[in-house]
């Protein structure tokens, strides 16, 4: 490294280094900015700023080249991230290219990232649910992965704190395996979703709910103070939203903390690794190498908040070696990098209503429909496989228009108005079991643009997978038969891991420092001035989506750090 | 290449429902649309048009020529489709072409917009058949191959595909005919419709 003079080293120093700007990453910042702490946020990507630059936002159809159609050579370039249902000509530039970002899979799997601020949060479908003790219970009812160090009671307040920031839709639904929040309105079922969530009610005990999911259905003031507006059901989200109607990290987070005055943003820095010093005991700083220049630089803080996204986590923990940490910053447990898992999406099922006619829908949904909190092993083991799978619930109707004929009679078939019959269908959310066979690595002899190492990713499916997806197949048919639907057509998909795009663990929470990675409050047990906040943290994946958690992990683990300090200071 | 680069936005075209110039009709055999992938002559662009017209003429409402559908074809061929795709596209584009020239002895550029249409509708109704046909042969018969489709069908499949969709997604059709709502302010679950009166 270059010389570096006294100045430069304290313009280089903070009081706490945030690595990543998405999801997790700006609730860390915006709660270490709040509190007075001078923030570094680094983020390896370019700057999004909220509307400015959400280039096709407000685009028509019949303005995009391709009407919204991916070209073949773009494709073909990005077999990868192609693969991803919200890869579309209005929202490519906010995902990173296959060869832009080179991985090494050790066996298929489908990593979508988003490199920019704001990460991926400008990509979510925007699905938050509270995970419950059933969860939080998992891995020490059956034995799998290691007893989470954490308990509901001990996150609720935060996911309270978050959702109130943020603006979560949904009804109280009463449910103890799927909590209840600080709820804005929900968005309601239709005419066949209410009709079929009655019905599985009677004749299941099981639930269909208003799918929550973070749009402000009506906001409260302290939205308002963000700048931010109404959901104006566009369901165009994946582009930026204007009206800055859902949470994303550029809309709310990011703009709060830097108003606060401490936070300073730095994009195209891509954090190498985190300095250990070993004579202090502590992690000292980070290093970072700029995408433009490629130039190496050191910054410095008293604390670090990792929060790259859970496999990119890993990876900059992997690749802070020292004499103390051979194998990875934290390590003594050898767990790094291991237990990764994942949700599996791969199945999915469809059919034909009869009747409804009399109803139909106006304007779009943004929260997509129904969602079906998990049912089965809830209370008791009761089946051949571990844990369990929520599912996705919508039903829609359509035009009767048809692409039939030619000339005029085409024209009248394409412009009829009249509504065609409803259609339902489900997609399957399954919780995979963490285990040491699936893992992350760093590839030894191929490295990034920026001379990083590769990560390798080695993760699988298992048996209990197979299991449990064909046990969705089957509940799913026969409560869709049940209900009287028709020409019920189940299907399953070869699907890499990966693609449902929760990718968790690597380095888990634990209460005990041999098996596990991080403390009760997301500190690394070894290195107890970096806290990893994001999915790398999960000991086990739930089947919910985990995003929600994500936020009010990073929000509690500054709450506790900061605590820690005043403690230190009075 | 030096083909006469004549759009370069085929947005700018849908968006403005433009009438393309007749001056753009370059008479040494160069097509007017710039393609990267798809090799074609004039004439071959020109049946495309024609064709394209025909599925979907002006009548009291714009047809595909005045929507600039027929380029919109063309460059999505040439953008969002494979090598194997193109080459099916172009050999059924000269399988088409034949088949008119056998029923009318004169190519389908060549033929009165009514002897289009009738070449048309007969073409439409031929694939239903044969639809027709496999789909009752695979009833009886679960293991039945179904035939390739003949490259005329798959040429005519693309064309009358793409036809649609930039019918549906133009903006004349998103504004005029069907209303499309980029800020709809509202979700309405229950949404009262009348039931439709059966006889
Ligand atoms: C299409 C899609 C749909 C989704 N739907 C849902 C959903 O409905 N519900 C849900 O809960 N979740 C959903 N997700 C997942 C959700 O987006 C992620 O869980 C969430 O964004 C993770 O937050 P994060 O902060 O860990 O990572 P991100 O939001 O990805 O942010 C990580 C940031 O760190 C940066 N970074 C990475 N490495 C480095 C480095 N070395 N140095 C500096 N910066 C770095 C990245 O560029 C990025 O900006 C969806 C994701 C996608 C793409």
């Amino acid at each position: 490294m270059a010389f570096l003079n006294i100045d430069s080293v304290k313009e280089r120093t903070f009081d706490a280094i945030v690595i990543g700007s998405g999801m997790s990453g700006s609730w860390a910042a915006k709660e270490l900015g709040e509190k007075g702490l001078k923030t570094l946020v680094l983020e390896r990507g370019r700057d999004v700023k909220h509307i400015k630059d959400y280039p096709t936002t407000n685009l028509y159809p019949w303005e995009f080249p391709h009407h919204g159609v991916i070209p073949e050579d773009v494709q073909k370039a990005n077999p990868i991230v192609n693969r991803c249902y919200a890869f579309g000509e209005d929202a490519a530039h906010f995902f990173v290219k296959d060869a832009e970002h080179p991985y090494v899979q050790e066996k298929p799997f489908d990593w979508i990232r988003g490199y920019q601020v704001g990460g991926k949060s400008l990509l979510w479908a925007r699905q938050t649910q509270r995970w419950s003790d059933f969860d939080f219970e998992g891995p020490a009812r059956d034995g799998f992965a290691v007893d989470w160090p954490i308990r509901y009671k001990d996150i609720a307040p935060w996911y309270s704190h978050v959702e109130k920031f943020a603006g979560i839709s949904g009804n109280r639904d009463g449910l103890p395996h799927l909590p209840d929040g600080e709820f804005l309105p929900a968005f309601p079922l239709n005419a066949v979703e209410s009709y079929f969530s009655k019905h599985v009610k009677t004749k299941y005990s099981r639930d269909v709910i208003s799918a929550r999911c973070a749009h402000l259905s009506k906001p409260n003031p302290i939205h308002l103070q963000q700048g931010r507006a109404q959901c104006q059901e566009r369901t165009l989200c994946q582009r930026g939203c204007p009206f800055g109607g859902y949470f994303s990290a550029n809309s709310s987070t990011m703009p709060w903390a830097l108003k606060t005055g401490n936070v300073t943003l730095r994009p195209f820095s891509v954090v190498e690794s985190i300095i250990y010093n070993e004579k202090l005991g502590k992690a000292t700083g980070v290093r970072v190498i700029d995408t433009n220049t490629k130039e190496a630089i050191d910054y410095h803080a008293d604390v670090i908040f990792l929060n790259a996204a859970a496999l990119n986590s890993n990876l900059v923990l992997l690749n802070s070696t020292s004499n103390r940490f051979p194998n990875g910053l934290g390590n003594d447990s050898g767990t790094l990098g291991k237990y990764v898992a994942f949700h599996n999406y791969s199945a999915h099922i469809s059919a034909e209503v009869e009747g409804f006619e009399e109803w139909a829908t106006d304007g779009r949904n943004p929260a997509g429909g129904g969602y079906i909190p998990r049912f089965r092993n809830l209370h008791k083991q009761e089946t051949n496989f571990l844990r369990g799978y929520g599912a996705g619930l919508s039903a829609y109707r359509g035009r009767t228009s048809s692409g039939e004929g030619i000339g005029d009679e085409l024209k009248q078939n394409l412009a009829k108005k009249d509504l065609g019959p409803w259609r339902v269908g489900s997609h399957m959310m399954g919780e995979t079991i963490p285990k040491e066979s699936n893992y992350v690595a760093l590839d030894k002899s191929k490295k990034d643009p920026w001379g990083i190492p590769q990560l390798k990713i080695s993760v699988d499916y298992d048996d209990n997978d197979a299991k449990m997806k064909a046990d969705y197949l089957a509940q799913l048919t026969e409560m869709f038969t049940s209900a009287g639907f028709k020409n019920i057509k189940g299907e399953s998909d070869h699907r890499a891991p990966g693609l449902d795009i929760h990718e968790m663990g690597g380095v888990r929470m634990g209460n005990d420092p041999k098996t596990s990675m991080l403390d009760k409050w997301h500190r690394l047990h070894a290195c107890q001035n970096v806290y990893v906040t994001d999915g790398a943290s999960m000991t086990s994946t739930s089947y919910q989506n985990p995003s929600l958690t994500y936020m009010a992990f990073a929000a509690r683990a500054v709450d506790h750090y900061v605590g820690e300090k005043k403690k230190l200071n009075s | 290449m030096n083909r006469r680069i004549a759009i370069r936005n085929m947005a700018l075209i849908l968006g403005s429902a433009a009438v393309l110039p007749s001056c753009f009709n370059d008479k040494k055999g160069k097509p007017v649309v710039e393609l990267k992938h798809l090799e074609i002559d004039a004439d071959q662009e020109n049946l495309v048009t024609n064709l394209a017209e025909t599925i979907l003429p002006r009548t009291s409402t714009p047809g595909a020529k005045e929507l600039g559908i027929n380029l919109f074809i063309l460059k999505m061929i040439d953008d969002c489709t494979g090598k194997e795709q193109q080459d099916a596209f172009k050999a059924g584009l000269k399988e088409f072409d034949e088949a008119a020239e056998k029923k009318y002895g004169k190519s389908f550029n060549q033929l009165t917009q009514q002897e289009r249409t009738a070449f048309v509708v007969d073409l439409e109704k031929q694939a239903k058949e044969r639809g027709a046909k496999e789909e009752a042969a695979v009833k009886a018969d679960k293991n039945h191959k179904p035939e390739e489709p003949a490259k005329l069908d798959t040429f005519y499949g693309m064309v009358k595909g793409y036809t649609v969709f930039g019918y549906t997604t133009s903006q004349y059709f998103m504004t005029k005919q069907v209303v499309y709502e980029l800020v709809p302010g509202r979700y309405n679950a229950m949404f009262p419709v009348k039931k439709k009166a059966t006889a």
